[in-house]
C-alpha cells in the first residue's frame, strides 16, 4: 500500500470526470427528448455526430470562423432534430413504444449513410480550437480538451437546469413530462412541446459531438459513443437531468479506474457489469422516476 | 449429304462451340473483393487504381505471351460476407486465376474454399501473422511484411538508434491491434530493448486521456501504435508532447499514408513509420516503376495504391514464370512460381531486390515525418529481416 501511486489514481479520477462531464452532456440530450416525449432515442450517438460534421463543414471545408461555425452548426443541429420530430416521430404518435425506438434505429443508419454519401467514410479531423496547453491542478496534469470540455458540459447542464426552472418553455416542457392531458387541458401546445424537446436536444448533442470530435477524429463510426451514454441515462435515470450529470460521472470514472488499472480491454466490460448492477438494485436508475415504462 | 459437306458442317459445329473456349483460355483474369465504400474505401479506392494501372501497363505490353489480363472486381464496403458473396459471383462467372481479398477475415473465412478450389492465387489487404504461414495459407501471399514482421522492422530501427532503449506499445482491443503483440515482447527482449508499457485502447473509444497517463508515466523513449488508421493516434502524440515527454512516436502500414500523417498536424512533426514501399513523391533513388506512376497519375498516389499496383506486379510476375514453364495455372503452381522469386527487382517500388521465401516480403523501411515539407522522409536504409 506504501507504493500506491495517489498521484496517479487523482490524475487517473480527474480525467475521467473530465470524460463523464462529456458523458453527461451527451445523455442530457437523450434525457430532454425522452422527459418531454417518451422517446427512446437510439440516434443520440448519430445526432452527437451530424453536429460535429456540420462544424467540421463550417470551420473547416467552409474555413468560416470557429465560433461562427459553432453557432451555425448547433442551429443546423437544431433545425435537424425539428425535421427528424415532424418527419418521423409525431406520425408515430400514440403507436408502440416499441414502433418509435425502431425508428430511432433506423434514424441511426439514415444518418450514417448520410454522413458517408457527404463525407465519406475516412477519419477527418476537427481544426483545434481549445487552448492545448495541459492544465495543472495541484501536482495533477489535466488534460486541456477534456478539461475545457467539462467545464462547457457542466456551464451547459446548469444552463438547461435553471431554464427548465424558470422559463416559460421549460415549465411547458416538464408539465407535458408529468402529464400530457392535463397540460393539453391546461392550453400548452404538446405538440409544439415535443418539437422543441429535439430541437433543443438535437442542439445540445451537437455541441457535445463538437467537443467529442474535436478530443478524438470525425468518423461515421463515431456514434458509438452513443452506446456510452445510453448506459450513463439508464444509471442516472432516463427522466432525470441530474441523473445524467451523475451518471456520465459515475461511467466516467469506473472507464478511468479500469481502464488504468485492468486495461483498456476491460472498459467497457467494467461499464456494462455496472450498468447491470444498477438494473438490478435500482431499476429505474439512480435518480429516474419509478414508473418508467420498460421496452 | 456428301463427305466433305458433313466434315465442314463438323468442323463449322465445332469452331462454334470451341470459339468461346479459345476466347476465355485468352484473359487471365484477376478478381477482386475491393472495399470501394465503408470504413476502408480510403484504401479501397488506391488499391483499385493500382491494380488497374498495372494491368493497363502489362495489357499496353501485350499481355504475356499474348494473352491479356481481365479484372473483375464488387465492391464489399469492407464487409466479409459481402466479399464472400462478391468472390463467389466473380469465380462464377469467370474463369479466375488470381485474386485480391479485403480483409483478415474474408481471407480466413475462404481459405478452405481456395484449398477447394485449388485454382486460384490470392493477395491482399491483410498483412496479419496468421496469413503469414504457407502451410495453413498455402495459396495466399500478401504484399509486404506481415504486422509482427513491421514490429520487427520498427524495434531493429530502434536497437540500432538507441540501444537498451524503452519502448512502448498502444494498441487497439482488436485481432487487428492485438496481432503483433507477442512478437512485439520477444523482439524486444531480443534486442536488448526494455519494454517500458503495453496499453490496450478498448474499440472505438473516443477519450483515452487515461491511456496518455500511463503512457506519461512509463515514460518510454519510443511508442509504436499498432491497430489504428488514425484516431486516437493524435491525441496521444498532441497530449504527451504538451506534456514535455520526449518519446518519439512510430506507426505501422495503415497509418503510414502520407495524407494519414499529415493530418497530425503540427504535432506529427517526427513521427516514424514502417513502410513497405517508397513513397510516391520519394525521388531518393532511382526507381523507374515510380516514374512511370508519376507520369500516368501526376497527383499524389497513396500507399494502398502502391500495395495494390505491386500485388498486380507479382501476380502478374508468377503468371509469366507459370506459363514459361508450361504449366496450367493453377493455385499450386502460381504460388511456387511465386516462391521461386528471388533478387527480384520491382522497378524502385521496394528500395532492395526482393525474394519471397513464404507469404510475405520481410522488407521495410523507416520514415519520418516532416511537416513543413508536407512529406515523409527516408530515416533508415531498408531493412531486410531474415
Amino acid at each position: 500500500m506504501i507504493d500506491f501511486d495517489w498521484l496517479l489514481l487523482f490524475e487517473v479520477s480527474l480525467a475521467g470526470i473530465g470524460s463523464g462531464g462529456l458523458y453527461a452532456l451527451a445523455g442530457l440530450a437523450f434525457v430532454l427528448i425522452f422527459k418531454a416525449t417518451k422517446v427512446v432515442n437510439l440516434a443520440i450517438g448519430e445526432m452527437l455526430m451530424m453536429g460535429a460534421y456540420f462544424f467540421f463543414a463550417m470551420a473547416s471545408t467552409l474555413g468560416w470562423p470557429i465560433w461562427l461555425g459553432v453557432v451555425v452548426a448547433v442551429l443546423g443541429s437544431g433545425a435537424l432534430g425539428a425535421l427528424i420530430e415532424r418527419l418521423l416521430i409525431r406520425p408515430m404518435l400514440g403507436e408502440s413504444p416499441i414502433s418509435v425506438f425502431m425508428i430511432t434505429i433506423g434514424l441511426s443508419s439514415i444518418l450514417v449513410g448520410a454522413v458517408e454519401l457527404i463525407w465519406g467514410a475516412d477519419q477527418m479531423r476537427l481544426p483545434d480550437f481549445m487552448p492545448s496547453d495541459p492544465v495543472l491542478i495541484g501536482e495533477a496534469m489535466v488534460p486541456p480538451k477534456i478539461f475545457y470540455g467539462f467545464l462547457v458540459a457542466t456551464g451547459l447542464i446548469a444552463v438547461v437546469l435553471v431554464v427548465f426552472r424558470f422559463w416559460r418553455g421549460g415549465i411547458a416542457l416538464r408539465a407535458t413530462a408529468s402529464d400530457q392531458a392535463a397540460a393539453y387541458s391546461m392550453g400548452i401546445n404538446v405538440p409544439r412541446v415535443f418539437s422543441l424537446a429535439w430541437v433543443v436536444g438535437a442542439m445540445v448533442a451537437a455541441i457535445a459531438g463538437i467537443i467529442v470530435g474535436s478530443i478524438s477524429s470525425l468518423s461515421p463510426t463515431m456514434g458509438v459513443f452513443g452506446l456510452s451514454v445510453l448506459v450513463v441515462v439508464i444509471v442516472g435515470g432516463l427522466d432525470s437531468v441530474a441523473g445524467a450529470l451523475v451518471g456520465g460521472i459515475v461511467v466516467g470514472l469506473v472507464e478511468a479506474w479500469s481502464g488504468t488499472y485492468l486495461g483498456g480491454q476491460y472498459k467497457m466490460l467494467s461499464t456494462f457489469s455496472l450498468l447491470v448492477l444498477i438494473l438490478m438494485v435500482r431499476p429505474y436508475g439512480l435518480f429516474g422516476t419509478h414508473e418508467i415504462e420498460r421496452l | 449429304m456428301k463427305p466433305t459437306k458433313w466434315i465442314t458442317a463438323l468442323l463449322a459445329a465445332a469452331g462454334i462451340v470451341l470459339a468461346p473456349a479459345v476466347q476465355a483460355q485468352e484473359d487471365i483474369v484477376i478478381g477482386g473483393s475491393i472495399p470501394m465504400s465503408g470504413v476502408f474505401a480510403f484504401a479501397g479506392i488506391g488499391i483499385h487504381a493500382g491494380i488497374q494501372d498495372y494491368l493497363k501497363i502489362v495489357n499496353d505490353a501485350g499481355g504475356i505471351k499474348g494473352r491479356k489480363f481481365k479484372y473483375v472486381f464488387e465492391d464489399t464496403a469492407y464487409k466479409p460476407d459481402v466479399s464472400v458473396a462478391a468472390f463467389k459471383k466473380i469465380t462464377g462467372g469467370n474463369k479466375v486465376s488470381l485474386y485480391y481479398g479485403d480483409s483478415t477475415a474474408f481471407q480466413r473465412t475462404i481459405n478452405p474454399e481456395l484449398e477447394r478450389m485449388g485454382s486460384i492465387m490470392m493477395a491482399g489487404a491483410s498483412l496479419a501473422t496468421e496469413i503469414n504461414d504457407s502451410k495453413k495459407y498455402p495459396a495466399q501471399f500478401m504484399a509486404g511484411p506481415d504486422y509482427s514482421e513491421q514490429i520487427g522492422i520498427l524495434l531493429r530501427h530502434i536497437a540500432k538508434e538507441k540501444p537498451g532503449a524503452k519502448v512502448a506499445i498502444v494498441f487497439s482491443d482488436s485481432e487487428f491491434g492485438r496481432d503483433p503483440v507477442d512478437e512485439f515482447r520477444a523482439s524486444a527482449k531480443k534486442l536488448g530493448l526494455t519494454v517500458a508499457v503495453e496499453i490496450q485502447t478498448a474499440p472505438g473509444s473516443v477519450d483515452v486521456s487515461t491511456e496518455v497517463i500511463k503512457l506519461r508515466r512509463a515514460d518510454p523513449d519510443y511508442t509504436i501504435f499498432h491497430g489504428y488508421v488514425l484516431a486516437p493516434i493524435p491525441e496521444f502524440v498532441t497530449q504527451m508532447k504538451k506534456s514535455g515527454a520526449k518519446s518519439h512516436f512510430m506507426g505501422t502500414f495503415w497509418t503510414m499514408d502520407s495524407s494519414t500523417v499529415m493530418k497530425l498536424g503540427e504535432s506529427g512533426e517526427g513521427f516514424m513509420g514502417v513502410m513497405p514501399y517508397r513513397y510516391y513523391y520519394d525521388t531518393s533513388a532511382k526507381s523507374p516503376m515510380l516514374d512511370k506512376i508519376r507520369q500516368m497519375r501526376p497527383e499524389y498516389q497513396s500507399t494502398p495504391y502502391l500495395q495494390g499496383f505491386l500485388t498486380t506486379m507479382l501476380f502478374v510476375e508468377a503468371t509469366k514464370r507459370t506459363l514459361d514453364a508450361g504449366k496450367p495455372l493453377d493455385a499450386k503452381n502460381l504460388k511456387a512460381a511465386l516462391n521461386s522469386i528471388k533478387n527480384f527487382d520491382t522497378g524502385g517500388l521496394i528500395g532492395v531486390p526482393i525474394t519471397i521465401r513464404g507469404n510475405s516480403i520481410p522488407v521495410g523501411r523507416i520514415y519520418k515525418a516532416d511537416m513543413k515539407a508536407k512529406t515523409m522522409v527516408p530515416a533508415s536504409d531498408w531493412i531486410h529481416l531474415e
